[in-house]
């Protein structure tokens, strides 16, 4: 399977975000996330890697601080990050958000590279990265479910925080969109940024991520890289969903 | 340090979603009809008084356009406010909670103060807008020749705007707290209708019942509808507004835990409640109606303001007798703003309203060391019996002091087409233009992307 990232290889050194025991309850409900516990490193793109249900939504909001927990930590360069704190390092993108609907696509990226101070420069490469001229006067609501997860993503590229958690960012797109997009991602983490992205696709996921954090049930069920995961499994030639069916 | 963003991208973004918003544009064309029927029905009625009154100059005297005029306009303005201002502001923040961009917006570089400021800006905005019918109907009534006082018309839209936001910070707080916006419109309809019934079921009551009466919300716009502009009452709104701002901040977080926002709301609700009280303390307030209706004649002023022993006054009846209602507008509420220590003592309960004794209805005055008693609910018999009890001379009457009254005859039936037709028309003009997006100038590179 082809991938993006070959021969790319992230600062392993220290940890950027450190993920310790964090767990979720929704009451009666039961357990959302349990006991979960990685770090991402600064340069990498971290996936994580679940089918629906796993609690991959929930684990990003809780690391990003939109969600209170029943337990665990968070770190940032080693030091413990508070809660109100995380917004100033990192930057979480929802998915299925269609913001301020009744605006145009125009308008909503501008109030966001104007509230981060970004260049008019800035804010033209980044729509123009993300291809999304022909829709800057449509109104958000009126945009197709692609040029919406665009919209989202020129948002997330605006924020200029050093770590940035995506919720399913290649949800609605097609194939070549994917790659195009996997390619801006990984033009970011050349430029220093690291990537945190929640994916249910695990083709998409291998081609994309450095290294993986497998969640079934809210649980970890494994975590490393692919080459990490199929000597853990014992599959030397097996894909990501491979793995994935043999942890879990 | 923190970064801090740029505080004029936020209030913009928040001007564009309330004015896209169609919650605004309906109610600004639901309170053009209403303000405009209740104001051609004043405007009316204060023709067919004036007609009578312009024959004597006695009964002109009654002829205040503030009462006319601007409290039955602004009144159904009032009734707009209460049932529809709750859903314009709770879409200021509800819209961004249902459709996720909340969770956008609080991880941007502002304080959830800053967030929710920025949307009280907007409420304001909205109200602002939503005032123009209203606002046009005085403009309407000074073309028409009509009098207008700025003192006293200035502080009754000062009482509608507290009231406005009032509303706008319960809309707030209830969209905040709410998982949706039908949910937040029960909630916030439930206080300002519960105003309503506060108000039926426990006028004239003594006791808690007077005291939960003082919650109602429709109880801060009396005194303005009054001409008396009061420092604790609007300190008291003040506090209730900057209280329910502050609850909404604290909800506003998506990632504090349910405890700790009841913990801190708790806070909060203490400190309004202290607020409240502390406001309650200040009687510092100001006769603003050009009739002076809530103060004596000047010169009374003055003598009972040189009064500087403590005035107790023993009132034998109920609270809800029309007889205390009665000395509690003409005199007590002018003696408490005239005199520097005025102590009303309320001896009856309900029970002596069915089994009255001799004393039920007797009024005694106690000056120093002095007491004397009366029936009278009328100032021009207390006066004197106060200034006899301080050993001084009643002052001199005062000359030209006179409110003249102004009466009109005049027409507005033809001013129902502004109200019905002219003002709507340009309100969706003014919609139509709003929502319309920026003209596309050509690519991106030449119009510089800015929206």
């Amino acid at each position: 399977m082809s991938t993006v990232n070959d021969g790319f290889s992230p600062d392993r050194s220290a940890p950027l975000l450190g993920v310790r025991n964090l767990t979720k309850r929704y009451g009666s409900d039961g357990t959302a996330i349990d006991g979960v516990t990685f770090s991402a490193v600064a340069g990498e793109i971290l996936g994580i890697i679940g089918p629906n249900g796993a609690g991959k939504t929930t684990l990003l909001e809780a690391v990003a601080g939109l969600l209170p927990v029943n337990s665990g930590d968070v770190f940032w360069r080693g030091e413990p990050l508070h809660v109100g704190r995380r917004r100033d390092v990192l930057f979480y993108l929802p998915d299925g958000v269609r913001p301020y609907q009744d605006q145009s696509a125009l308008q909503v990226v501008w109030f966001v590279g104007s509230v981060f101070r970004r260049s008019e420069a800035d804010i033209k490469s980044t729509i123009e990265a993300l291809g999304l001229q022909p829709v800057l006067r449509k109104r958000v609501h009126a945009l197709s479910k692609g040029y919406a997860r665009r919209l989202m993503l020129t948002i997330g590229l605006l924020a200029p925080h050093d770590l940035l958690l995506m919720d399913e960012p290649f949800d609605g797109f097609d194939l070549r969109q994917t790659r195009h997009v996997m390619g801006l991602l990984r033009d970011q983490t050349a430029r220093g940024r690291t990537l945190i992205l929640s994916i249910h696709q695990l083709p998409d996921a291998e081609r994309v991520c450095d290294r993986f954090i497998l969640l079934s049930a809210g649980q970890v069920r494994g975590s490393g890289g692919l080459a990490q995961l199929r000597a853990q499994t014992g599959l030397p030639n097996g894909s990501l969903e491979d793995i994935f069916l043999a942890l879990t | 340090m923190r970064p801090t963003a740029p505080i004029v991208p936020l209030l913009a973004k928040e001007l564009r979603e309330v004015t896209a918003g169609r919650a605004l544009w309906t109610m600004l064309l639901l309170v053009c009809p209403l303000v405009g029927y209740s104001f051609v029905q004043a405007v009316s009625l204060y023709s067919e008084s004036s007609a009578a009154a312009l024959q004597s100059p006695v009964p002109a005297r009654s002829l205040s356009p503030l009462d006319g005029i601007l409290v039955p306009t602004f009144g159904s303005f009032y009734v707009a406010v209460t049932l529809l201002f709750p859903f314009v502001a709770i879409r200021v923040l509800g819209q961004e909670k249902e459709s996720g961009a909340l969770r956008l917006l609080v991880q941007l570089p502002y304080r959830p103060s800053t967030l929710i400021a920025a949307k009280f800006c907007a409420v304001l905005a909205a109200w602002f807008m939503v005032s123009i019918p209203a606002l046009s109907a005085l403009a309407v009534w000074a073309i028409l020749g009509g009098h207008l006082a700025a003192p006293e018309t200035l502080n009754l839209i000062l009482g509608h705007l507290l009231y406005g936001l009032l509303a706008g910070a319960i809309g707030l707080l209830a969209a905040v707290i709410a998982d949706n916006s039908a949910t937040a419109a029960i909630i916030a309809l439930a206080v300002t209708i519960g105003s309503w019934v506060l108000d039926f079921t426990l006028a004239g009551r003594s006791g808690l019942s007077a005291w939960l009466l003082q919650l109602s919300l429709t109880q801060t716009l009396r005194p303005f509808e009054q001409g008396l502009l009061s420092a604790g009452l609007v300190l008291g709104i003040a506090a209730v507004i900057g209280g329910l701002a502050a609850l909404t901040v604290v909800w506003l977080p998506p990632g504090t835990s349910v405890r700790t926002k009841v913990i801190r709301s708790v806070s909060c609700v203490l400190v309004i409640a202290v607020a409240l009280t502390v406001a309650a303390q200040i009687r510092a307030s100001g006769d603003l109606s050009e009739d002076r209706r809530n103060s004596f004649s000047s010169a009374d002023e003055r003598l009972l303001a040189s009064l500087r022993r403590p005035l107790v006054i023993k009132v034998n009846l109920a609270a809800e007798d029309p007889r205390y209602i009665d000395l509690r507008r003409n005199v007590l509420a002018k003696l408490e703003r005239a005199m520097p220590d005025v102590t009303v003592v309320l001896a009856s309960e309900r029970s002596s309203v069915a089994n009255p004794s001799d004393a039920y209805g007797q009024i005694e005055y106690v000056y120093g060391d002095r007491t004397d008693v009366s029936r009278s609910t009328s100032s021009r018999e207390i006066l004197p019996l106060l200034y006899a009890l301080a050993g001084t001379q009643p002052p001199a009457p005062s000359v030209g002091e006179e409110y003249p009254g102004y009466p009109l005859v005049v027409s507005a039936d033809a001013v129902l087409l502004w109200f019905f037709g002219g003002l709507p028309l340009l309100i969706v003009l003014a919609w139509r233009r709003i929502r319309r997006l920026p003209p596309d100038k050509g690519s991106l590179v030449h119009q510089g992307v800015k929206p």
